[in-house]
């Protein structure tokens, strides 16, 4: 037991948790990790060589946050652009490459959008989420799929997982949650333990808001009179969504497991649209239903040998229809289908020395249909095979290295864009020279640094936008370089209720990315007749800083916080006789932070009661190429505050919410046009079983 | 203007970690009111014609950035944001996509596209009132009507028909509609009749091609004439007769223009006219795709000479011939500033100025406007400047163009090029280029040192809109001296004029060489050296100032200082603008009282290259002698 709670603390310091480990959940921990993550704990080969920032747990329920994107803005390097709203779009873009260099993975299985090649993540609720990662380069683990090395950015969202004790077969969460803007989320898991290695798990949430909110334009003169000052109250931003998720779990041995996950979400939703002179409101209007079946499959084979399959059908369907007469009348619908399979293997040559390979097939069709206009269906299809190989190997500890090379061949229809194989490279490595100290309190220094090359592929609209497609179209190329130092040391072991502890992890990393060939619209000569064109470079120079302090104070108390800061700078070098050669790129700020700080006191009983306050910064930015005045768009930051319960009784369990979102009610705009929600709150209660 | 700043906070949080740099992030970066967008007054030629010339950018759809220019072209000051300036507390400013802008009947009326609105303002541009129209287009006016054209008409039609309406200018009430093609776009009048383009634009690749004649009595379509596919625009030339540009499928076998006598086809010419403007008997087209710009004769159709190049244009847009010049507009990548040409019927360009997002609609109105008018009015020519004795700009991006310097001009040509700019209130204006370059001048007699202050010097500087802490102010150091020796030449004595900063001025000497002047930004594409001078260096002393610039809402303004410096505060500010002879002081700093003086000399005191705007120079316009 004892030895089983100090893999335990190591994991935990490694994956950078920093939520206090309570004696309850350490069982439940230590139960879980045993099932599913034991092969990946018990040897240093296999872990990620550089950590990935991460969320979990407690830690992300009492964030400020309804969805993974809301989350996401906690995280350093990494800019979201948000339309407004709970049903606005939802973007990220990692260290300013661009949101179609961002991959996003469900349970381990990328999510696909060959349309647009950017995933909504406004639309993953974070109440069956177990965890958020964000990985830059790539998941520095070889034993992955061969796609998983393929992308410059990367978002790991992990559902929450099935465990039991010992005589527990079922298991219950509800939760309601009401707010602002008629927000209604009533949210149901159910997790049923059918043999001891066999369980399900239900997860169904419904979410309504009318997205009523209201928003102010104020204007001051140069001497500070006011010019204007409007509110209206945001129209045409209701959505009225379900999700709905089955999975079933086998651990057949303590190396082998198998998973299938079903997906569906249904949505409704208005498109708020962009807050022009006389136009405040705005006629369309979206349906969606994404429906995704996924299963995995991995096992060991003679200690040495370990084998991963995935496979995933997913059926994505878009209708669009814009109600404004006023305008261009259109009625689209589009119907997106992915066959995907993905086999990897990986071998343990040595103790030190790891190999793995793995090829994945991909198959994208999209059916894209004018409902105004007879015979206007069009069909697109895309085949893509990545084959990675990697290596990994330790120099006694002290020195990890990972080494990876990708190829991908995409090849489309109707119009070919049939490119030459693409290979590229990613290095990774980590020198930890105490990771061996036995030196107490628990301290470790590591250096990290890597090297990675990605292909962003066009997507369907790139090559067949709505006047000219461009058959032409290369790859856009990120080449990334990334320098990290990071030290961690706890001494959290206490005795007593009212010894003192900490954790402490802090790090900071530069980094240098070019993006070429970037592909970007550009007018063709005839009046706004836009085309794709590889025109772009962008150069990226950046330092991301990150600080997390947890103090385990007497009388159970404990003080965690956050601190994230990014400085970035993101050039457009593509040509000097533009106007904005060596501009600032779009809504990439200099500066953006966050700050989080969560009070939590813990009964005698085991009850928790908190408040967590976090601010969120993002810098002066500009919402277009060229760094002019007309141009420049104001810091915007948010104070948000959390009050929550936590009770149990038995094996009951009751939790209550309490959120003030933008305390201050800051008018603010994060893409211009697109007026933000001022103050507004949320309530939460939860009852488990 | 981010870089050196930003740089160091980098370093900064990289060793000392992210708390304390995001602190200071926060005491430096917090959000403020939000201020209006500004206007902001750019001197581009000293080339005098007459009127002004509005320039109605449209900006993107859903971007909110149409933005309405003006060029003072009496003075050619140009003004981006013009209609901010005038209408500061309109809701959402301008609007959202500027599609067509036309004077009538004194006023000045604006098609805002995606607002659905047509902005009506008097010839200053300042707001009249609205007019709510779907989708609108173009215009075109009669009598007391006012001619508008729109993608969908009240009646929305599963067929997607347009419409154009009828609007009284007196009550800007739409008083009839009639249904017209799909997507109107240009229209004209033509005696009793309204020619309407439908486009067809909704329709991608099935365009329309007829144009609807209206007949404005009974407000009723009377005819469909066939003209080709997706006409676009439509104009009436000195012969009565229309000439249509269809776009076509966008490629050339469908692209033409027709020319039509009333309904029947007189011509048809097989070129693309992505724009068109006519004067006179000349009918002059861009083609925007193969970036030519052609003439033709309204008598004959034959092809004139046009002397004028834009194949180095990015993309070509926006077109208008007036009697003297002819201004051509290029809208660069369409998400950015664009750039509005000059040019004589020569081919020569004059100068080119920068405008918003796509400069595509120009209109010229008869009168020059200020956006800070000048109050003081000519009295007599004794009471300014009559002789400007010497003139050395350090180099600077205006230095050859204010005055212009023509090959053989020297020292004493240029001085005369100067006098006739500023002599005697003629308003014009003189660059001393970057720090050190100087002016020497003097009236027809001597200036008295009575009580108050003596002597005016009129510049260009300007407050901010609504602000008299911040604006432009390039500062000059002025300095004087008396004619001691009588010669009538300014060899004499000079004494430096006290400022309120002059306990921060240094003083420095500095030599600027031929050699160095190898940097030129694209509107200033020549040598920034004084051409005139033989020498291949100039070494010039003086004092500078500290910098004054901060930025206030991403826009590089000045302190205005409080006295004692030219071109620091507005001309109508005339105790700002005034100088005291008993603020002379000698070098040691002690104070020198002089009875009267001959000589004026004015420095340029800053030594500052601002990013968009180029470096900080001193402008002298004038000087007025406040006794006499």
């Amino acid at each position: 037991m004892i030895k089983r709670i100090f893999v335990i603390l190591v994991f935990a310091l490694c994956a950078h948790s920093v939520f206090a480990i309570s004696e309850a959940e350490l069982d439940s921990l230590a139960a879980r990790f045993t099932i599913d993550e034991v092969s990946v704990t018990a040897r240093a080969l296999n872990k990620d060589v550089i950590i990935p920032q991460s969320l979990k747990g407690a830690e992300l329920k009492r964030l400020n946050a309804l969805n993974v994107a809301d989350a996401l803005r906690y995280f350093a390097g990494l800019q979201i652009k948000d339309y407004g709203g709970v049903g606005g779009i939802k973007t990220i873009n990692v260290r300013s490459m661009g949101s179609q260099h961002t991959a996003v993975y469900y349970n381990g299985v990328q999510l696909g959008n060959a349309q647009n090649g950017q995933v909504d993540l406004g639309r993953f609720s974070l109440d069956n989420m177990e965890e958020i990662q964000l990985y830059n380069g790539q998941k520095s683990d070889i034993f992955q799929s061969a796609r998983e090395f393929g992308a410059a950015g990367n978002v790991y969202l992990t559902t929450r997982k099935p465990y039991f004790k010992n005589n527990e077969r079922v298991h219950v969460r509800t939760q309601m949650r009401f707010g602002s803007f008629a927000l209604a989320n009533p949210n149901v898991g159910v997790d049923v333990k059918l043999t001891d290695a066999l369980s399900l798990t239900m997860d169904a949430e419904y979410v309504y808001s009318n997205g009523k909110y209201p928003f102010r334009y104020r204007r001051v003169l140069p001497s500070g009179e006011t010019a204007y000052d409007t509110t209206a109250v945001r129209q045409n931003g209701d959505i009225n969504a379900v999700r709905a998720e089955l999975g079933l779990h086998h651990y057949y041995r303590t190396t082998g497991f198998w998973r299938v996950h079903a997906y569906n979400y249904w949505s409704e939703r208005g498109i708020p649209g962009a807050i022009v002179n006389n136009v405040w409101r705005n006629g369309e209007r979206l349906w969606d239903r994404n429906t995704f079946v996924q299963a995995q499959w991995q096992d060991e084979w003679f200690k040495r040998w370990s084998t991963r399959v995935l496979l995933k059908y997913a059926n994505d369907y878009t209708h669009y229809k814009n109600y404004d007469e006023r305008l261009l009348p259109s009625n689209n619908e589009y119907l997106q289908q992915e066959a995907y399979l993905s086999l990897a293997n990986k071998v343990q040559l040595f103790n030190w020395w790891d190999m793995s390979l793995a090829y994945d097939y991909q198959y994208n069709t999209l059916a894209r249909e004018n409902l105004l206009l007879e015979n206007s269906k069009e069909y697109f299809y895309r085949h893509s095979h990545w084959f990675s190989a990697a290596t990994a190997f330790n120099v006694k500890e002290y020195l990890r290295l990972q080494a990876s090379v990708l190829m991908t061949a995409v090849s489309q229809q109707p119009i070919a864009n049939s490119q030459q194989p693409r290979f590229t490279p990613g290095i990774f490595l980590s020198l930890r020279p105490f990771v061996r100290s036995s030196v107490r309190p628990l301290q470790d220094l590591s250096l990290n640094a890597f090297y990675k090359q990605s292909y962003r592929y066009p997507t369907f609209n790139d090559l067949y936008y709505t006047d000219l497609g461009n058959a032409n179209l290369r790859p856009e190329l990120a080449r990334q370089h990334s320098v990290e130092l990071a030290y961690r040391t706890a001494n959290s072991q206490r005795l007593t209720a009212n010894d003192c502890g900490y954790e402490i992890a802090i790090s900071a990393s530069y980094y240098y990315n070019r993006v070429t060939d970037k592909i970007i619209a550009y007018p063709k000569g005839q009046q706004f007749r836009w085309t794709m064109l590889n025109l772009g470079t962008v150069k990226i120079n950046g330092v991301d800083a990150k600080a997390d302090v947890s103090l385990y104070l007497p009388l159970r108390f404990v003080l965690r916080t956050r601190l994230v800061y990014t400085y970035q700078t993101a050039i457009d070098v593509t040509n000097p006789n533009d106007t904005y050669y060596g501009h600032q790129i779009p809504y990439i700020p200099w500066h953006s932070g966050s700050f989080v700080l969560n009070l939590d006191w813990q009964s005698r009983r085991g009850d928790h009661y908190g408040l967590n306050y976090s601010f969120i910064y993002v810098g002066e930015r500009y919402c277009q190429q060229e760094n002019t005045i007309y141009n420049y768009v104001q810091p915007w930051y948010t104070h948000d505050l959390s009050l929550y319960g936590e009770w149990a009784v038995k094996q009951y369990g009751l939790k209550a919410y309490l959120e003030i979102n933008n305390l201050l009610g800051q008018d603010y705009e994060v893409i211009q046009n697109y007026p933000m929600p001022k103050q507004n709150v949320r309530c939460t209660l939860a009852f488990r079983y | 203007m981010h870089t050196r700043f930003q740089i160091l906070k980098m370093l900064f949080s990289l060793s000392v970690s992210g708390l304390l740099s995001l602190s200071a992030t926060f005491l430096t970066s917090c959000r403020g009111d939000e201020v209006i967008y500004p206007t902001i007054g750019t001197h581009v030629t000293n080339e005098v014609q007459e009127g002004g010339l509005y320039v109605l950018c449209e900006g993107n759809m859903g971007s909110n950035k149409a933005r309405l220019d003006y060029i003072n072209l009496e003075k050619g000051d140009y003004y981006s944001n013009w209609y901010g300036a005038q209408n500061p507390r309109q809701i959402k400013e301008l609007g959202d996509v500027g599609n067509d802008i036309q004077q009538y009947g004194g006023r000045l009326y604006m098609v805002i596209n995606c607002s659905h609105l047509i902005e009506v303002t008097d010839l200053q541009a300042r707001h009249i009132g609205q007019i709510e129209i779907p989708n609108c287009r173009y215009m075109a006016f009669k009598d007391d009507k006012l001619y508008v054209s729109a993608y969908v008409g009240s009646m929305a039609s599963p067929e997607m028909l347009g419409s154009v309406f009828e609007i009284d200018t007196a009550t800007l009430e739409i008083k009839r509609e009639v249904k017209v093609g799909h997507q109107p776009d240009e229209l004209c009048v033509l005696d009793d009749k309204l020619y309407v383009c439908n486009s067809g634009g909704y329709l991608t690749n099935r365009y329309d091609s007829t144009v609807s004649v209206i007949d404005l009595h009974s407000f009723t379509e009377i005819e469909k004439i066939s003209v080709g596919l997706n006409p676009t625009r439509i104009r009436v030339d000195d012969r009565n007769h229309l000439w249509v540009c269809c776009s076509g499928m966008y490629e050339s076998a469908s692209q033409h223009v027709v020319i039509l006598d009333n309904t029947a086809t007189l011509k048809q010419m097989n070129l693309y006219a992505s724009n068109i403007s006519i004067l006179g008997s000349t009918a002059y087209l861009l083609d925007g795709e193969a970036h030519t710009l052609r003439a033709f004769s309204t008598a004959d159709f034959s092809e004139q000479p046009c002397q004028i190049d834009i194949s180095a244009y990015e993309h070509p847009y926006g077109l208008l011939a007036t009697e003297h010049a002819l201004y051509v507009t290029d809208a660069k990548n369409y998400v950015s500033s664009g750039v509005l040409h000059c040019y004589d019927y020569s081919g020569r360009e004059h100068w080119r100025a920068m405008t918003g997002d796509i400069p595509g609609h120009l209109c010229r109105v008869p009168n020059a406007y200020d956006l800070y008018p000048d109050t003081t009015k000519p009295v007599d020519v004794h009471k300014y400047l009559s002789r400007v004795y010497e003139y050395v700009p350090a180099m600077g991006q205006f230095v050859n163009e204010l005055p212009k310097y023509e090959n053989g001009d020297d020292e004493a040509s240029m001085c005369r090029k100067c006098e006739k700019a500023l002599a005697g209130n003629a308003g014009g204006l003189v660059s001393l280029g970057g720090w050190g370059g100087y002016i020497t001048f003097g009236f027809d007699h001597a200036i008295e040192n009575k009580d108050g202050r003596d002597i005016q010097i009129l510049g260009n500087a300007f407050y901010m809109a609504g602000s008299t802490e911040y604006g432009s102010s390039e500062p000059g150091i002025v300095l004087v001296s008396r004619d001691e020796n009588g010669n009538g030449v300014p060899d004499d004595r000079w004494y430096e004029l006290k400022g309120c900063l002059y306990d921060s001025q240094t003083y420095i000497s500095r030599t600027c060489t031929r050699a160095s002047d190898t940097i030129h930004n694209e509107f200033h594409q020549h040598p920034y050296f004084p051409q005139w001078i033989e020498a291949d260096s100039l070494t010039f002393t003086g004092a500078l100032l500290p910098s004054q610039t901060v930025v206030i809402s991403g826009q590089n303004v000045q302190r205005i200082l409080d006295y004692g410096y030219a071109d620091n505060k507005p001309n109508n500010d005339i105790d700002g603008t005034s100088f005291d002879i008993s603020w002379a002081i000698d070098e040691s700093g002690q104070p020198v009282a002089l009875p009267s003086i001959d000589f004026v000399r004015v420095y340029c005191a800053v030594d500052e290259t601002l990013e968009i705007t180029g470096e900080l120079s001193t402008e002298i316009s004038g000087a007025v002698d406040l006794h006499y």
